[in-house]
């Protein structure tokens, strides 16, 4: 844990549990974000990664626990409610609307969050300024980009909400290794210059783990090992499990 | 993803001689079956109450034959002239001008529009046909807020058209309401009923609320024919006034229009006046839509018909976003409906059965889902088509049902499948159409 821990974290999840059906799948997982941090979550396939994100925004909700979003509780709120506190997701599998223009799948991340015309401008221009390609590609159908377009839409599209925490699952799953670069480059830059707190959830523990600040490992929907980036990428069982393993394979 | 739409098309569809001789032997056998019983043999009951039968098997190898020369025919023309992403038969030139008589196609039908009553003005066949025709069109626009929009699949959108019917015809018959005063009144409640039919149907999508849907268009019309002491039951409502301009009535009387203006009384003003009240109704039906796609909530609703999970985490209220969508469409609808019944005078259970419904689904999809020119064009092509056919009555849902195969062959999202994004930058201008071709990434 690091230096930012007297203050109260931007984001608190105590105790929580979730499931699906009588599967558990957060058998009690505790996680503090704090204001400005990436934080990266690895883990396995099935590990509860994208479970413990869902279950911050509310469906599938929390059996027992407390998350706690600058200082409020928010467990059991709906999630769009939860959406408009600006906590801003890019969901697996992306979720951009397919038959929508690019420019219009960027409107809808702003439009439930209550911004002026400036704030949406200026959202607009830095989403576009942070992935030219998309500029490029602004009037045509989003169903129509490749998979690395339509990761920039859907992170795009988070940030138009002028989001306060934004969590990403799994940006570089099924996307050319350049391309992926280019996504965790936004990533980082956001965080440094706009100062944007960032949950990142990935398999990817190496390139993950290498842009965070502090780490998180779940296995079987627990936490077994948290600690800064650098800390957990030297962890000789995080390089067995997740990175000269994955290479060897 | 750089191979061109038109090349993916070749390659998923095989397209030697031998295929379509294939497919065509198929759909022979598969004619052979059916119409063996149906029509290789025919039964009848003999004089003394036995069964007597005898066999038709030329007509039955006819009826294959035919079968199987209209699967190649069919085939044939598929491959020359294939579905909306083939584009190797249209050149690039024809496209442009395709596209430059779509652009200018809505406004020369709209001045049309606006000159029947005056082009026909003694031809009161075509007058009426325009006023049906433009009441479709109108309809199709509002069910094209929740179908074509938000993508909710409403089966049962004629209980609004009654819900708004039943509104004025009720209203005016027992407190002497005025058309102007009605008229509102019937859109409110029919939006109040689009929101009551929302509430249990909020969890459902897709088939599951078709059905219930439907059954809400068969419940109202059910609870129209029962509810003798208020509605008449199957008896309707008559003597529904006429709609006024304002107070001043369209009739022989003294104080009527044609009396005001010191013209001689025709029957053909009342006509006209109905022509553009339904034009001017159809028209903002229109400009609400239009208005509406390029806010948040229009916004909102097509996004809800894309991916509703992706709605909610952006912060959607999807409840209120459905809910809104139902009530919008369902109050043009109930302001159709007052419409129609103003211009009836009398109306019965039997306006609102579900073929309406269907009708007026066909309708949209047809025209293609979301596409306002598509929607008037389509409610244009069925209602005129069923009724230039009328000579032809034995076949002429015989041709609507070929017509609707062939379309569909055609044009699968509808004829005008395209749709036109609402929000654009002011700088995108400069970015020429090479870079935003489909499939460049």
């Amino acid at each position: 844990m690091s230096a930012a821990q007297a203050t109260t974290p931007l984001l608190a999840v105590r105790g929580l549990r979730a499931a699906y059906g009588k599967i558990e799948a957060l058998k009690g997982v505790d996680v503090e974000i704090n204001a400005g941090e990436i934080v990266a979550l690895i883990g396995a396939n099935g590990a509860g990664k994208s479970t413990l994100m869902m279950t911050i925004f509310g469906k599938p909700r929390a059996r027992a626990g407390k998350i706690e979003f600058d200082g409020r509780d928010i467990t059991g709120e709906p999630t769009h409610e939860i959406a408009r506190m600006r906590i801003a997701q890019s969901p697996e599998g992306r979720r951009i609307f397919p038959r929508m223009s690019v420019a219009e799948n960027l409107q809808m991340g702003a439009d439930a969050t209550e911004s002026s015309e400036a704030e949406r401008e200026a959202g607009l221009e830095r989403v576009l300024a942070l992935f030219p390609r998309l500029k490029e590609r602004i009037a045509q159908r989003g169903g129509t980009l490749s998979g690395g377009e339509q990761q920039m839409l859907a992170i795009g599209r988070a940030l138009m909400s002028r989001p306060r925490l934004l969590m990403l699952d799994e940006p570089s799953l099924g996307l050319a290794p350049l391309i992926a670069k280019q996504i965790f480059e936004a990533i980082r830059t956001l965080n440094r210059q706009d100062g944007l707190t960032v949950l990142i959830v990935e398999q990817n523990a190496n390139h993950a783990l290498k842009l965070a600040h502090r780490g998180y490992v779940m296995v079987n929907g627990l936490i077994t090992l948290a600690g800064t980036g650098a800390e957990l990428l030297q962890r000789p069982e995080i390089r067995a499990a997740y990175l000269e393993g994955g290479r060897r394979s | 993803m750089s191979v061109t739409p038109a090349a993916t098309s070749h390659a998923s569809q095989p397209s030697g001689a031998a295929f379509i001789f294939k497919k065509a032997l198929i759909s022979a056998v598969v004619a052979l079956v059916l119409f063996s019983l149906m029509i290789g043999v025919r039964t009848e009951a003999g004089n003394q109450g036995g069964l007597i039968y005898w066999t038709r098997f030329g007509d039955l190898a006819a009826m294959v034959g035919v079968v199987f020369g209209g699967s190649i025919i069919v085939e044939l023309l598929r491959q020359w002239w294939g579905p909306v992403g083939t584009i190797r038969v249209v050149p690039p030139q024809v496209q442009a001008t395709m596209a430059f008589a779509g652009r200018w196609l809505a406004t020369a039908l709209l001045v049309f529009t606006f000159l029947v009553p005056v082009i026909f003005y003694d031809q009161r066949y075509i007058l009426d046909l325009g006023i049906l025709v433009l009441t479709y069109v109108m309809l199709g626009w509002g069910l094209n807020v929740v179908v074509g929009l938000a993508g909710l699949l409403d089966l049962g959108y004629v209980a609004f058209y009654a819900v708004g019917a039943y509104s004025y015809a009720l209203l005016a018959t027992y407190f002497d309401l005025s058309f102007w005063v009605c008229l509102p009144l019937a859109g409110i409640l029919a939006a109040f009923w689009g929101v009551l039919l929302g509430f249990p149907v909020l969890r459902l999508r897709g088939d599951y609320l078709a059905i219930v849907t439907l059954a809400f268009g068969e419940i109202i019309r059910l609870v129209i024919i029962n509810w003798q002491s208020l509605t008449g039951g199957p008896n309707g409502v008559s003597g529904i006034p006429r709609p006024t301009l304002f107070g001043i009535p369209l009739d022989n009387s003294d104080n009527g229009l044609a009396a005001k203006l010191g013209i001689e009384f025709s029957p053909t003003h009342r006509i006209v006046f109905l022509f553009y009240l339904i034009l001017a109704m159809a028209l903002l039906t229109n400009w609400v839509t239009i208005r509406l796609r390029r806010l948040p909530i229009g916004r909102a609703w097509e996004a809800l018909r894309e991916d509703e999970v992706a709605c909610r985490a952006l912060g959607i209220n999807t409840t209120t976003t459905k809910l809104t969508a139902f009530a919008t469409g369902a109050m043009f609808g109930g302001l159709a409906g007052a419409f129609f019944a103003t211009r009836q005078g009398f109306i019965s259970p039997e306006s609102f059965t579900f073929q309406e419904s269907a009708l007026v689904l066909a309708i949209v999809v047809l025209g293609g889902m979301g596409s306002q020119l598509g929607v008037a064009l389509a409610a244009l092509a069925m209602i005129g088509g069923f009724e230039l056919f009328r000579g032809f009555d034995q076949y002429r849902m015989l041709v609507f049902g070929m017509a609707m195969v062939f379309l569909m062959i055609w044009r699968p999202r509808g004829l005008i499948g395209h749709r036109a994004p609402t929000v654009f930058l002011e700088r995108s201008q400069a970015i020429s159409s090479d870079l935003v071709k489909e499939g460049h990434g």
